[in-house]
């Protein structure tokens, strides 16, 4: 008996080469383990054995079975491994490109944005929004913009018919709703419902009534920002915005305010900066943004008293900070979305 | 502004070089736009010489070599092609190291094989003039070796000034004069003015009244009257000064009125008294469509809210703006009323905006001009009238009304400087600058008075006088410190976080983002979206003929950019643009926050391997991941099939609605509207609209759940029905039954659907879709039992008084 379990295992041993479909694992089974399998008939003859010597056999076996069992999980790892390759195909080639090859991109205006607003976030400055469309109080009157003032001209501002009616704003008095043409109406909103301090950025699209050209686009977008509190002054004015360009220009950019005019805003200056690291424009002197110290006329509109708080307000184009920092020479390639420009900005 | 420098130089003495002017001016609040200087400028070696001997040059017929002495030791051999000397003329000499016109350096060089040790000049190589045909021959033959410089006057220079509006006292020579004077410690010289200007003796025999009617619009009016002026063209050095700051010289008199309004920023008007009828002068305003001919040669129609100074017959000038050609002087005039007044700023403006008629005039008195420099600028044209013209001042001048009252004294610390500025200064100097600028201070204690004089109606608050003192000290002078920042309980506004995720999201997803303006045209925004949309959202003032909507939807500025790509060779799969647009609701328009994507069902260029078509599944994937980001739980939007001529129709959903404060659309774009567009392709868009409200809706921490630790128990119920009804409605009403079905110890609230069927073996318009309905207990292993007994129930409810079979 000991020679037929010796022979049986020899024939699984050898026959398993040739098994490599799933119905042959199951015949090779069967010819061992079946009904009628060499094991089963063999196993059959332990009745026929002493008492004694039945234990030994059995175990001998349990041991053969033990050994096809592993011969059997064997043969299916192998015929899975090919029925697993067959179905994935030849082996691929990782140099052939993918199907959808096009990156997802954010526009450059964004990237700027983010890039600007990141910076002023790193000292302390939150986000807020306000509409697109405004009313003449919010982006004049309370920014001490006077409607005999020259920048109220309709030349400038596109208007919105008098009988237009904006869902939760009311007029005031004979006012007219117009696009923002600039994002300060966001601080005054707000100033009037935050005590301070405030410490806020306003970023967002703004439209001028103008004719496009390379410099001049009749849409675009500005990061504001104001800091509200005791005791703000113009050094402190100075110390932000130094940061700012020497983060987002390097740390050997130079500043210089040139004194200037903004009704809201007393006193005014242009920000110029010079660096090394901008390409064609390293070394001059460029003119990057607007700022001041609030007027004490603003903080009247809001409910604040000029003698308790004072703060600065500074806002710039983001286009202007784009076309620096790429180098971009005309600023109508940000609203004619040429996929050749848009991919030149991929996010990495 | 114009600004010559030999006119600044009047008043001042300046020893600065254009550069330092511009620098300073720029640094004070006085934006150079430009600085041209005319004739020679500073240059370094460049010097007079002599000709000593000129031979043929050996290798070029054009040539010759010549001998040149400039008093130095060694002569210099300077090859040269002009042809117009000899020797013993005397040139001017660029040396090696001289810089000319144009950033030409002068080096030791050789020409066809002769060396050659600099360049003898024409006068358009050292911006003299035009003349290039040869040597500039000196022929008064200044000392040889004198540099160029001190043979030819100083050029000049002109400065082009953008002055903000703020500053009406920078619109005059003798203002900016005054601010370069405080800028550097310089005294400025006023122009004396002649007592033959004060007054004349007897009446004046041609103006026996000046009416005023409305002292509000014209508080002060003065005229003066000048016997027997003779007309002719102004002395040179008037013409000069007049042409060097783009003005045209036309004749004396009404030369010296601009030269005036150029000096002192005082707009006057000479008036031909011959042509004054009535013999007076009426200050009043218009009446409403009356004309008059402005020295432009336009017909101008006038409204009643329009001054105008007029005789007893006629308007003869659109006051502050623009006189008429009735009352003009020419070479004829032999009497003249000469006209100063101060109009009030307001009034010009909207009269000067109205007609379209902006003038050096109107530009000033729109800005305030100085109401004490109108009678000085009068009397300052009579001298030089008088000088120039002759003639004599006859009679008391004309005066209506008193100067307007300039701003009250100011009252402020001298410490208020230090605290606004944060950084320390001497109050000596504050004083110092503050009188530089015209300014006086009383002292009293630590409390300071500060008096302004009238040209400066800008300075009325003591934050003003910071100003004015940091102007002059140098903003250079504010010490650099590093950023002192205190903490503060604010969030960035959700809109802005909202924008933030769904940019990176669709960036990830492969979207490009676009910016397209916010303007449509209206007949796209009628055609879309109605007449209602149309007649609501168009612009009062637009400028282009294609932008004068505001924009409901930022899928046609998408299909916009698409187009322009593909007509470009570009085949981009997919774009988004996040935006604000305006929808209307019962009346009124809404504006919303939007994000809007279209992707192509398959690219248009070829590529080695296939990828599944999108359909509007991608598109309501990627929409309701949009919503997600925004607060919005995908699972209350009910998707319902959308009606609408940009959508094409079977294939386009929307959910929510403006009035809800979420309106989100997507789907396939109507075919036929695409294919009108020239645009190629299939394509798939979104929208997903919200309202600031529903942005910052605050959203509650997630609360845990606990999760079970038993099995859980499946089932599969497969219903019948119309093809019509939408999956989403029976899965509501499967989530309700299963609900209702389960008791307490479980639920069934996990149910999916795996199969939707139609087609053969099935009733003709009819579908099967299947449910797995997953039980589970939180609290033990459900039996098989209950689980059947539960899904029996579903069942039932599920078919029976239903529009529902059960899929046999």
């Amino acid at each position: 008996m000991e020679e037929e379990l010796h022979a049986l295992v020899k024939q699984a041993e050898s026959g398993q080469n040739a098994v490599s479909t799933r119905a042959e694992l199951a015949d090779f089974k069967a010819t061992f383990v079946g009904p009628n399998g060499s094991l089963t008939t063999v196993s059959k003859g332990i009745g026929k054995l002493p008492n004694d010597q039945k234990p030994v056999f059995g175990k001998k076996i349990n041991e053969v079975k033990q050994r096809l069992e592993g011969i059997f999980s064997s043969i299916q790892d192998k015929i899975e491994a090919v029925e697993f390759e067959a179905r994935m195909g030849p082996a691929v080639d990782p140099s052939l490109p993918v199907a959808e090859s096009q990156p997802g991109t954010e526009h450059p205006l964004t990237q700027a944005r983010e890039q600007i607003i990141g910076i002023f976030r790193q000292i302390g400055f939150t986000v807020v929004e306000g509409p697109e469309l405004e009313t003449e109080f919010f982006c004049f009157d309370a920014l001490n913009t006077p409607a005999s003032h020259p920048a109220r001209d309709m030349q400038d501002t596109y208007y919105l018919p008098g009988d237009f009616r904006l869902h939760g704003e009311q007029k005031r008095d004979d006012e007219s709703f117009i696009l923002r043409p600039h994002t300060s109406a966001v601080q005054i909103r707000t100033m009037a419902k935050r005590k301070p301090p405030v410490r806020i950025l306003s970023p967002g699209r703004c439209f001028r009534r103008d004719t496009v050209d390379a410099t001049h686009s009749a849409n675009f977008h500005q990061v504001e920002g104001l800091y509200v509190d005791r005791e703000v002054n113009i050094r402190d004015l100075k110390a932000v915005l130094d940061h700012f360009v020497q983060e987002l220009f390097g740390s050997d950019t130079r500043t210089r305010f040139r004194p200037s005019f903004f009704p809201f805003t007393e006193p005014s200056f242009e920000m110029d900066v010079q660096s090394t690291n901008l390409g064609k424009l390293s070394g001059r002197w460029i003119e990057i943004l607007g700022c001041g110290m609030v007027d004490p006329n603003v903080f009247s509109h809001v409910g604040y008293d000029a003698e308790e708080v004072s703060g600065y307000a500074f806002g710039m184009g983001v286009e202007r900070i784009a076309m620096i920092l790429h180098g971009i020479d005309d600023i109508r390639h940000f609203y004619q979305n040429d996929l050749r420009f848009l991919q030149q900005f991929k996010s990495v | 502004m114009k600004v010559s420098l030999s006119w600044l130089r009047r008043y001042i003495e300046l020893d600065k070089s254009p550069d330092e002017i511009e620098e300073a001016l720029n640094l004070s609040g006085l934006e150079v736009e430009g600085a041209k200087t005319l004739g020679l400028p500073q240059l370094e070696n460049v010097v007079v010489g002599e000709v000593v001997s000129r031979e043929q040059h050996p290798n070029a017929d054009r040539l010759s070599v010549c001998e040149v002495t400039t008093g130095s030791e060694d002569n210099h051999n300077i090859v040269c092609g002009a042809q117009n000397f000899q020797p013993g003329d005397r040139v001017p000499v660029a040396l090696p190291g001289a810089v000319l016109p144009g950033n030409f350096k002068i080096k030791k060089s050789k020409l066809r094989g002769v060396k050659s040790e600099g360049m003898m000049c024409s006068a358009r190589e050292l911006n003299l003039g035009e003349d290039h045909s040869g040597l500039l021959v000196l022929a008064d033959k200044p000392e040889i070796g004198t540099p160029i410089n001190e043979v030819f006057p100083e050029g000049e220079t002109v400065f082009d000034l953008a002055v903000t509006p703020n500053r009406p006292d920078a619109l005059s020579i003798i203002g900016i004069a005054r601010e370069l004077a405080a800028l550097f410690s310089l005294k400025i010289k006023k122009p004396e003015l002649k007592d033959a200007s004060a007054a004349g003796s007897g009446a004046s025999p041609f103006l026996d009244s000046v009416e005023v009617e409305d002292p509000g619009f014209c508080p002060l009016y003065t005229a003066f009257s000048i016997q027997g002026v003779k007309m002719g063209p102004s002395p040179e050095w008037l013409r000069k000064d007049l042409e060097a700051i783009g003005l045209r010289p036309i004749n004396n008199v009404v030369d010296i009125t601009n030269w005036v309004l150029m000096e002192t920023g005082q707009p006057l008007h000479a008036f031909d008294a011959s042509k004054l009828r009535g013999r007076c002068i009426k200050v009043r305003m218009a009446t409403e469509n009356e004309k008059i001919t402005t020295l432009d040669e336009k017909e101008r129609i006038l409204s009643a809210d329009m001054g105008v100074i007029a005789d007893a017959e006629r308007p003869l000038v659109v006051a502050g703006v623009m006189g008429s050609v009735d009352a003009e002087v020419d070479e004829n005039t032999t009497d003249i009323v000469l006209e100063s007044a101060w109009f009030k700023p307001e009034s010009v403006r909207l009269t000067s905006r109205r007609l379209g008629l902006s003038s050096d005039s109107s530009y000033r008195f729109e800005r305030h001009v100085d109401p004490d420099g109108v009678v000085y600028a009068a009397r300052r044209a009579i001298d030089l009238i008088l000088e120039i013209a002759g003639g004599t001042l006859v009679g008391e001048p004309s005066v209506s009304g008193e100067p307007p009252a300039g701003t009250d004294p100011i009252s402020c610390e001298p410490a208020f400087f230090n605290k606004t500025l944060g950084f320390d200064v001497k109050s000596a100097d504050i004083r110092q600058i503050l009188e530089s600028l015209g300014l006086s201070i009383e002292e009293n204690g630590s409390q300071w008075t500060v008096n302004v004089p009238t040209f400066r109606p800008d300075i009325d608050r003591p934050i003003d006088l910071v100003e004015e003192f940091l102007r002059i000290h140098g903003t250079h002078n504010i010490p650099a410190s590093p950023v002192q920042v205190s903490g503060l309980h604010a969030q960035d506004d959700a809109i802005a976080i909202f924008g933030g995720r769904a940019g990176k999201y669709l960036s990830a997803n492969g979207f490009n983002e676009c910016n397209i303006y916010s303007t449509r045209p209206g007949e796209e925004v009628e055609t879309l979206f109605g007449a209602k949309y149309a007649e609501a959202l168009k612009l009062a003032n637009p400028l282009a003929s294609d932008q004068t909507h505001l924009r409901p939807s930022l899928i046609p500025g998408l299909l916009e950019a698409l187009h322009l790509n593909q007509a470009h060779g570009n085949d981009p799969l997919r774009l988004f643009e996040k935006g604000r647009v305006h929808h209307v609701l019962d009346g009124e328009v809404v504006e919303m926050i939007s994000i809007g994507f279209i992707l192509l069902q398959e690219p248009l260029q070829r590529h080695w391997q296939d990828t599944a078509p999108n359909d509007f599944f991608s598109a309501k994937k990627v929409s309701i991941e949009i919503a997600r980001l925004a607060g919005t739980d995908p699972d209350t939007l009910v998707f319902e099939a959308l009606e609408s001529t940009l959508w094409q129709p079977g294939h386009s959903a929307s959910a929510g609605s403006v009035k809800d404060g979420c309106l989100v659309e997507c789907g396939l774009l109507d075919h036929k509207r695409i294919a009108d567009l020239d645009i190629k392709g299939t394509i798939l868009a979104g929208t997903c609209c919200f309202t600031a409200e529903t942005l910052r809706k605050v959203a509650s921490q997630p609360g845990f759940q606990p999760i079970s630790d038993f099995p859980h128990a499946n089932r599969d119920l497969a219903l019948v029905m119309d093809a019509k009804i939408p999956a989403g409605q029976v899965l509501a009403e499967i989530r309700k039954a299963a609900n209702e079905a389960c008791p307490d110890e479980f639920d069934a609230q996990e149910i999916s659907i795996f199969d939707v069927y139609q087609g053969e073996g099935l009733p003709e318009n009819h579908k099967s879709i299947a449910f797995a309905i997953s039980f589970r207990s939180m609290e033990r292993t459900l039996k098989e039992k209950e689980v059947n007994q539960a899904f029996e129930t579903i069942t039932r409810a599920m078919t029976e008084n239903t529009p529902y079979d059960l899929r046999s």
